[in-house]
């Protein structure tokens, strides 16, 4: 290798005559340290286990072997085992968010498929956390997603019917009480036809005004105490009626 | 015209050994000098035949050296070509890589003062790197992604040695991350989890919409549609005319909403913010929608017209894949050996020898454990 430029090289270049003396040295230098070298032993790192399984390509009229090919074992990423995707992740999210939202179950207590739970047909009272009126009204449905579960309540302002969702996990739903329960099971799980006038349950508000004051008799008036003794009762469900 | 080269130039090219004339690629055919230096058979060649075993590049063909073609020519730099489009997509090709996850389905985020958030909840399923592009190689900077998993009854003869070289197991899907240079390569074979993105941080998502099949104008595009009465007799949802009469043309201009196939398009949701990341979900949570139906494979990456995440948090998803595959780089290495001993069985045809022997390996094995087994129960 360049034999050309070094032919055409000028003479009496001190610069490349020097150069090449220190090549020349360098070359010196790599003999006399060649022997230090063979003598140290190199430590190679131990190279991870190649497990692996052959796939077959086989020919289609013999049948026989035509080649095959190592394939590594789908749960192995860089010589360390993992696991697949677990399945079910929204289901999975879901439970996360109502451990996160609902930490003392009250709210998944309220509306979950037993005897004890609201139902529909049952007269509600929601409290909002960012204070106002609380709503009051029949439940129409209950819509159970996860932590999007939601409850349709109905009810007449000023002889006007009035509905409104309401979603259970959110913060801004401060509390959910049970203010009467239907005296027989409703045999529709919405109910729709309560919209028309044949069957429109009316304002609630007499209800709730009886339900607070039999409320006021039983307790000393106290929001906190009357809170605890309508959730002792049970009877009358009231649950997560806890405010900041 | 002869090129415009110093005489030096010339005359190192009339001397170079002929000795390497053998190295050059066959496919390459030898051009002869113009004029003087036609008797050198030693130079390289200015042209190239293309074969279709030539492939494809994006890098610059061999020129023939030219006046207008020298760095010293003076004139100003190409804006047209591989490099110059390069350099205009540069600030807007993101920084990392990013990953393939597949759409599970939407529902609600709550957050901790009341908001409710619509979000989509994507997963991902043993998301590997497969493969580094550099511009050396292949003209522009990416980064090969791999999700999931495919028997390998299903691949073809090249992708399972392609695999095979890697060390990596069949992957569903491959896809390719455009990154804006050497410093957005990842080690090959490592996997991407879902911290690689951060809550709060805005990605792009890319998908195929959901197909529709062959729809009419109206739900295509939009259209009115005509008249349900007044005479109007079977053309409820009919296009209506597609363009003036004679005198104006009377012709269908180019480029006319017509009925046709509609969705399954690549779809590109910009800037969505990443709401969760659970590593051991596996899942992304970004707020929104995003294209297709559920199950469908979806692109995400570092949002293209927002700032790249901090240095800091790069920093940190680099030093996580280390510290999570330390034996990447070996067990790669090792997986490549692996695979250059098995080509060479497989062209020797020698390749069920070493199945045999792997099999006794591993009964040998078994035995072996059986033994000790037995003994220690005797024991």
């Amino acid at each position: 290798m360049n034999v050309a430029p070094l032919a055409r090289r000028p003479l009496g270049c001190l610069k490349a005559s020097l150069r090449q003396a220190r090549q020349q040295k360098m070359f010196t230098r790599h003999i006399a340290t060649e022997a230090a070298q063979t003598t140290t032993t190199t430590t190679t790192t131990p190279q991870p286990p190649l497990e692996h399984s052959f796939f077959r390509l086989n020919d289609r009229k013999t049948k026989t072997l035509r080649t095959a090919f190592a394939v590594y074992p789908n749960t192995t990423v860089a010589g360390k085992t993992v696991a697949p995707a677990p399945v079910n992740v929204v289901q999975s999210l879901h439970e996360v968010q109502i451990a996160k939202m609902d930490p003392t179950g009250a709210r998944t207590a309220l509306f979950a498929k037993t005897r004890e739970a609201a139902k529909p047909g049952d007269v509600l009272m929601v409290t909002h956390r960012r204070g106002g009126e609380p709503f009051a009204g029949v439940c129409l449905s209950i819509r159970r997603r996860g932590i999007d579960t939601a409850v349709l309540l109905r009810n007449h302002l000023s002889k006007i019917g009035v509905e409104m969702w309401f979603k259970v996990y959110n913060k801004n739903v401060a509390g959910i009480e049970i203010v009467k329960r239907r005296p027989k099971r409703a045999r529709r799980a919405r109910l729709t036809y309560m919209r028309q006038p044949k069957h429109d349950f009316g304002s609630v508000d007499d209800l709730v005004f009886a339900w607070k004051r039999s409320r006021r008799v039983f307790t000393s008036g106290k929001p906190t105490a009357a809170a605890a003794a309508a959730a002792a009762k049970g009877a009358k469900g009231a649950v997560a009626a806890k405010k900041k | 015209m002869a090129p415009r080269l110093p005489a030096h130039c010339w005359r190192q090219l009339l001397v170079r050994p002929t000795s390497s004339s053998p190295t050059t690629p066959s496919t390459l055919t030898r051009a002869t000098l113009p004029s003087t230096t036609a008797t050198s058979a030693a130079t390289l060649p200015y042209t190239q035949s293309r074969t279709v075993k030539s492939g494809w590049s994006t890098l610059p063909t061999r020129f023939k050296p030219h006046r207008f073609n020298q760095t010293t020519s003076g004139l100003p730099v190409p804006t047209a070509g591989p490099a110059a489009s390069l350099k205009r997509k540069e600030r807007t090709t993101p920084v990392r890589a990013g990953v393939l996850a597949t759409k599970k389905g939407m529902t609600v985020y709550m957050g901790r003062t009341g908001a409710r958030i619509a979000c989509t909840v994507l997963q991902l399923d043993r998301v590997q790197t497969v493969l580094n592009k550099t511009k050396a190689k292949h003209g522009y900077w990416a980064v090969q992604v791999g999700m999931g998993e495919r028997l390998a009854g299903n691949v073809t003869a090249p992708m399972l040695g392609y695999y095979e070289a890697k060390g990596i197991a069949p992957k569903e899907v491959l896809a390719e991350f455009r990154v804006r240079n050497e410093k957005g390569l990842l080690p090959v074979g490592v996997q991407l989890l879902p911290d690689w993105f951060h809550v709060g941080q805005r990605v792009d998502v890319r998908s195929n919409s959901r197909g529709m099949g062959f729809a009419g104008g109206m739900k295509r595009h939009g259209f009115a549609g005509q008249e349900a009465s007044h005479g109007n007799s079977r053309n409820h949802r009919t296009i209506g005319t597609t363009g003036p009469s004679q005198g104006s043309g009377a012709r269908v201009l180019p480029g006319k909403k017509m009925p046709g196939r509609m969705g399954n398009q690549r779809v590109t949701i910009q800037n969505l913010p990443v709401l969760l990341t659970d590593n051991e979900l596996g899942i992304v949570v970004v707020k929104g929608c995003v294209a297709g139906p559920k199950g469908a494979v979806i692109k995400i990456q570092d949002a293209c017209k927002k700032d790249p995440p901090s240095d800091a948090h790069i920093d940190k998803t680099k030093k996580l894949l280390e510290e999570r595959f330390p034996e990447a780089e070996a067990y790669l290495q090792a997986a490549r050996e692996r695979h250059l001993e098995l080509k060479e069985a497989r062209r020797e045809k020698r390749i069920e020898e070493l199945m045999t022997e792997q099999a006794d390996a591993i009964e040998h094995v078994i035995a072996a454990t059986a033994r000790e087994d037995a003994t220690t129960a005797a024991a």
